[in-house]
């Protein structure tokens, strides 16, 4: 399935890659960051940075690969990629064993957080409608799994059913403003 | 593919819609899975830490008796009470006692329909046994007596090291603490099958406490022990011991159900635990303990102890006054002794590994009362940190001072050898592992040490084994490995904290010694409910307990405010409200991530205080007119409180003279540092003793104790129907009920008593509620010990959580790969 096969001179924009990666941007710099936040929300944030420590000796650090996590935590959506350009493009296999302190996260965090394209209701709810064949309001829960499981930053299959446990109705069918409600919810 | 352009290009675009799509839901998706990662956490640290508060009341309070004996001569009655409470039992010889616990003349009545034993007994009558329990049928009490009978009679000659061997391929299941969940322990023989000749089980030790079915686990453990005692293996653990039972719900279980002979079972049970075997070694390779080991634990000393000696962790053994020396003064904990900070620790590195562990808390401050220097007090506590005794030594001393004044009868020689072998058997049951190295004492839980991953290597090599596997510490997936995989911990007791808190697990071992797990999730309560609605209830209880808390210290919450509110605005600032409360709490919690949850109008700067603890909406309880603060201070230690009233009705009959009450009342106004006057000490009392006859019924003034919210209001409606019951008042509704009112249920004397005012009233006066159930004090009454439809109404009506058949549940959606989840490590 390879989308990008014939170049057609046509008015509307090029066609974008595929993967959601930001096109050649420059390499994230820590230094560069002003941090903005008020001493409250540091504590704040803190608080929750503890919460991930998991070094026995409590040093105050956490693993690369719990990054995400933590950003996501404190109210942010990244993608991925995302996440990984504020780690410097870390190695796989580094994602788990390279640590990271709280002065050095925070940088990290600020960028993240001025980032402008967060999503909200109506976005979700327009993507998702993508999926709406009848234009009912409704899609089918299986082809979202499948799209999920398959497109963007792909999520694992248990990690499908864990979102999309108890959505479905007796036809297979997902009502999304309902599913968009509860996924923000939390 | 598209041939046209149009259709390509259609294609394109409905392609990178979606696929934008995809990626915002996965990112929405990601982060709402960790947002419930950080509820998880802190849900789980709220847990631990209220359970090692917990913990350190019980030190408290030994500690708190201790220091009275030390620090000022009590009048010739406390003292009384304070040998009282500390008094050895009358040691009888074994004629006296069979003679004691005969069962023989008890008679079962026709009309009894639960399970009835002839013994030896065979395979069959314990499956029979099992599924009775299931049924939530209740097993009498002339049977319970001849079982435990025959049990004590088989531990006696069994070693204080048991040894298996797993010849013939077999393999050995081990399971951890099981706390009283008789749900947790039937899931297991159904995921694993029962015990038999092919299928030995070594189980180890916590069976009873804190569950409500702690009585039928002994009762099944010891039936499968008696039919094969060649393949089952039976551990002791820190809660078999009849003094940690009278706080954790063990002694209270047994007395509900068993009204007549209860306390006849209590004093077999005690003498059954302390000769339930101390440690299992598996093909001489691995060792089964408790709790854990220390820098000093010897197999050879073990071996050679007599067990029986040690009943309780709280009760040393006898020692000559003359080699009582100065080592054995007392711990008092100075607040500066003990760090405040999170990251460290003055005296001692900090200790605990994992997050799960927990800091320790610093105790009751005495120093304003005691005149000792803190170079002392450091000395002190480097001295005993090398015997390691801490607070146990406590009762030891309190033991000898209430001795003196008596006459030994029995005065075999006593030498330091007894505290050496009392020392080991302390560590072995109430030890935990660190993750730094060394040994030293376990502050937190009082008895035991922390040892380190060398101490494990060391001992280890010295004994020739290759692993240890404990229990002793609730783990979230039911089993942890530390020490280099040197150290197991396993723990069966899934939903430990509250539904969906945890899993359980158990380990089959084989002749390779390669430990296979099994996890599980007792079900019954969340049956349907996906794996967030599970942990937002697990939550929603975390909260409350929290709430509860916070509620508990209100005056020292709001002095700690007006410290950064100096104006008395009553405004405080977010991060001035998270380090107020710190410091008052001291539970350690991340604060500010919590507040969200625990304050409702969440404005961008300011809180108010008075509107938030308002908003707390927790109504306190109905002596408005007592003290605030003095009420707050004995619902914060209610449960110490009603530890010593327990201690002291020495008979267990569930009741305690006035005398008796005011004297622990004014013993926990030293301990408490406030005053409790005598006006207060009698309101206090004139709401509770109902009967009149000075005395009162501990359970009854403890109801006055309970705050109340949503599940307390049922627990008081329970009990105005059950009134309503037996006085012909206006039925209302069913209401689920809890275990313990539902057993208050129980009590149908004969000829019920009209009771004296009969006002129907509203659960919210719960004291006033309990003042007019004159069937309650009739508690010794002919009430026969029956397995009636009477006892299958009750369970029919207990927590809601066993409604459904237990022990057959699926595992909860997160683990349905339970039994693939067994790694071989």
């Amino acid at each position: 399935m390879a989308p990008k096969k014939k170049e057609e001179p046509k008015p509307a924009a090029a066609p974008k890659p595929p993967e959601p990666e930001p096109p050649k941007e420059p390499e994230f710099n820590p230094a560069e960051v002003q941090i903005e936040f008020t001493a409250e929300q540091i504590e704040d944030f803190k608080d929750a940075f503890q919460l991930f420590d998991r070094t026995p000796t409590n040093e105050m650090k956490i693993t690369f690969a719990q990054c995400g996590d933590l950003i996501r935590a404190l109210g942010q959506n990244p993608t991925n990629a995302e996440v990984l350009k504020v780690l410097g493009k870390p190695k796989a296999e580094d994602m788990q064993v390279k640590m990271l302190d709280f002065d050095q996260f925070l940088p990290m965090h600020q960028h993240i957080c001025k980032a402008k394209d967060r999503g909200t209701f109506e976005d979700f709810v327009e993507g998702l409608r993508v999926f709406d064949k009848e234009g009912n309001g409704t899609v089918m829960g299986a082809e979202l799994r499948h799209v999920l499981a398959t497109l963007g930053e792909k999520m694992k299959e248990d990690e499908v059913e864990q979102l999309m446990a108890g959505q479905e109705d007796a036809n297979g069918c997902i009502n999304y403003e309902a599913f968009v409600k509860h996924v923000m919810a939390g | 593919m598209g041939s046209g352009v149009t259709k390509t290009s259609e294609f394109n675009k409905r392609y990178d819609r979606a696929m934008k799509a995809a990626v915002m839901i996965q990112r929405w998706y990601r982060q709402y899975v960790a947002r419930m990662e950080v509820r998880r956490r802190y849900t789980w640290n709220i847990f631990q830490s209220i359970e090692y508060s917990d913990l350190q009341d019980q030190i408290k309070l030994y500690n708190f008796l201790g220091y009275l004996v030390d620090n000022f001569t009590p009048s010739s009655s406390e003292r009384n009470l304070i040998s009282h409470i500390f008094r050895e039992n009358e040691v009888c010889r074994d004629a006296e006692w069979e003679r004691y616990f005969s069962y023989a003349n008890i008679e079962v009545p026709d009309i009894y329909s639960g399970p009835r034993l002839s013994f030896p007994l065979d395979m069959a009558q314990v499956a029979n046994l099992a599924e009775a329990f299931k049924n939530k049928q209740q097993l009498h009490s002339r049977y319970v007596l001849q079982l435990l009978l025959e049990t004590w009679k088989l531990l006696r000659v069994l070693p204080n090291i048991n040894r298996v061997s797993t010849c013939h391929s077999k393999e050995i299941t081990i399971c951890g603490d099981l706390h009283g969940q008789l749900e947790d322990l039937l899931l297991i023989f159904y995921k694993n099958g029962m015990p038999s000749l092919e299928k030995p089980y070594i189980f180890n030790g916590d069976y009873v406490d804190r569950g409500k079915d702690s009585i039928e686990i002994l009762l099944i453990l010891f039936a499968f022990l008696l039919v094969y005692p060649g393949d089952v293996y039976l551990n002791r653990g820190n809660h078999e011991d009849h003094i940690i039972n009278l706080r954790y719900g063990f002694t209270k279980e047994v007395l509900k159900k068993y009204k007549m002979h209860g306390k006849r079972i209590l004093k077999l049970l005690q003498k059954i635990f302390s000769w339930l075997p101390l440690v299992t070694v598996i093909d001489h390779r691995v060792l089964v303990v408790h709790g854990g080991i220390s820098d000093s634990t010897d197999l050879s000393l073990i071996a050679r102890v007599d067990r029986h000696k040690y009943v309780s962790a709280m009760r040393p053994p006898k020692k000559s006054s003359a080699s009582r020396t100065n080592l054995y003064r007392p711990a008092v904990y100075d607040e500066m002794m003990i760090s405040k900070n999170r990251r460290g620790s003055l005296m001692f590195p900090k200790p605990l590994g994992s997050r799960d562990s927990f800091q320790r808390r610093s105790l009751q401050n005495f120093s304003s009362t005691i005149t000792r220097t803190v170079e002392e007090e450091l000395e002190i506590r480097r001295r005993q940190s090398e015997f390691s005794l801490s607070s146990f030594s406590r009762s030891h001393q309190i033991l000898n001072l209430s001795l003196s004044s008596e006459s030994e009868p029995d005065s075999s020689e006593f030498t330091n050898t007894n505290n050496d072998e009392w020392k080991q058997i302390l560590d072995l049951l109430w030890s935990d592992p660190m993750s730094q190295d060394g040994c030293i004492p376990n502050e937190i839980r009082g008895g035991g040490c922390y040892w380190g991953p060398d101490v494990t290597e060391d001992f280890l090599n010295r004994h020739n084994l290759q692993l240890i596997i404990r229990s002793h510490e609730c783990k979230q997936d039911g089993y942890e490995f530390c020490h280099n995989r040197n150290v197991l911990t396993i723990f069966s007791a899934s939903n430990y904290y509250e539904v969906g808190s945890n899993r359980g697990a158990f380990i089959r071992l084989g002749p390779d010694l390669v430990p296979y797990f099994v996890q599980y999730q007792a079900t019954g309560m969340t049956r349907g409910l996906s794996f967030s609605q599970s942990m937002k209830r697990t939550e929603h209880t975390a909260l409350k307990v929290l709430r509860e808390q916070l509620f508990a210290h209100k005056s020292d919450l709001i002095s700690a405010f007006q410290v950064f509110d100096k104006e008395k605005t009553g405004l405080i600032s977010l991060d001035n409200w998270a380090a107020a409360i710190e410091r008052v709490l001291r539970l350690d919690l991340p604060w500010l991530v919590l507040h969200a949850q625990l304050v409702s109008n969440t404005s961008d700067d300011l809180l108010d205080y008075h509107a938030w603890f308002r908003d707390l909406a927790l109504k306190k309880p109905g002596c408005e007119h007592i003290e605030q603060t003095l009420l707050e201070a004995l619902y914060r230690h209610r449960s110490t409180m009603e530890t010593i009233f327990r201690i002291v009705d020495t008979d267990n009959s569930g009741f305690i003279t006035f005398e008796d009450f005011r004297q622990t009342l004014k013993l926990l106004s030293a301990y408490l540092n406030i005053e409790i006057s005598d006006e207060a000490v009698n309101e206090l009392v004139i709401n509770t003793d109902t009967n009149n006859d000075g005395s009162i019924d501990i359970d009854e003034f403890m109801e006055a104790f309970r705050l109340v919210d949503k599940s307390r209001l049922e627990r008081g409606r329970s009990l105005l129907k059950f009134k309503q019951e037996n006085q012909d008042l206006p039925q209302e509704e069913q209401t689920p009920q809890t275990a313990e009112s539902a057993a208050s249920q129980n009590v149908q004397s004969p000829d019920p008593k009209t009771s004296d005012s009969s006002d129907p009233q509203t659960a919210d006066s719960l004291d006033s509620q309990t003042r007019d159930s004159p069937v309650l004090q009739r508690a010794d009454s002919s009430y026969l010990q029956t397995g009636t439809s009477q006892d299958s109404k009750t369970a029919e009506c207990s927590a809601p959580q066993t409604a459904d058949s237990p022990g057959l549940q699926t595992d909860s959606p997160s683990s349905q790969t339970s039994d693939s989840s067994g790694s071989r490590t």
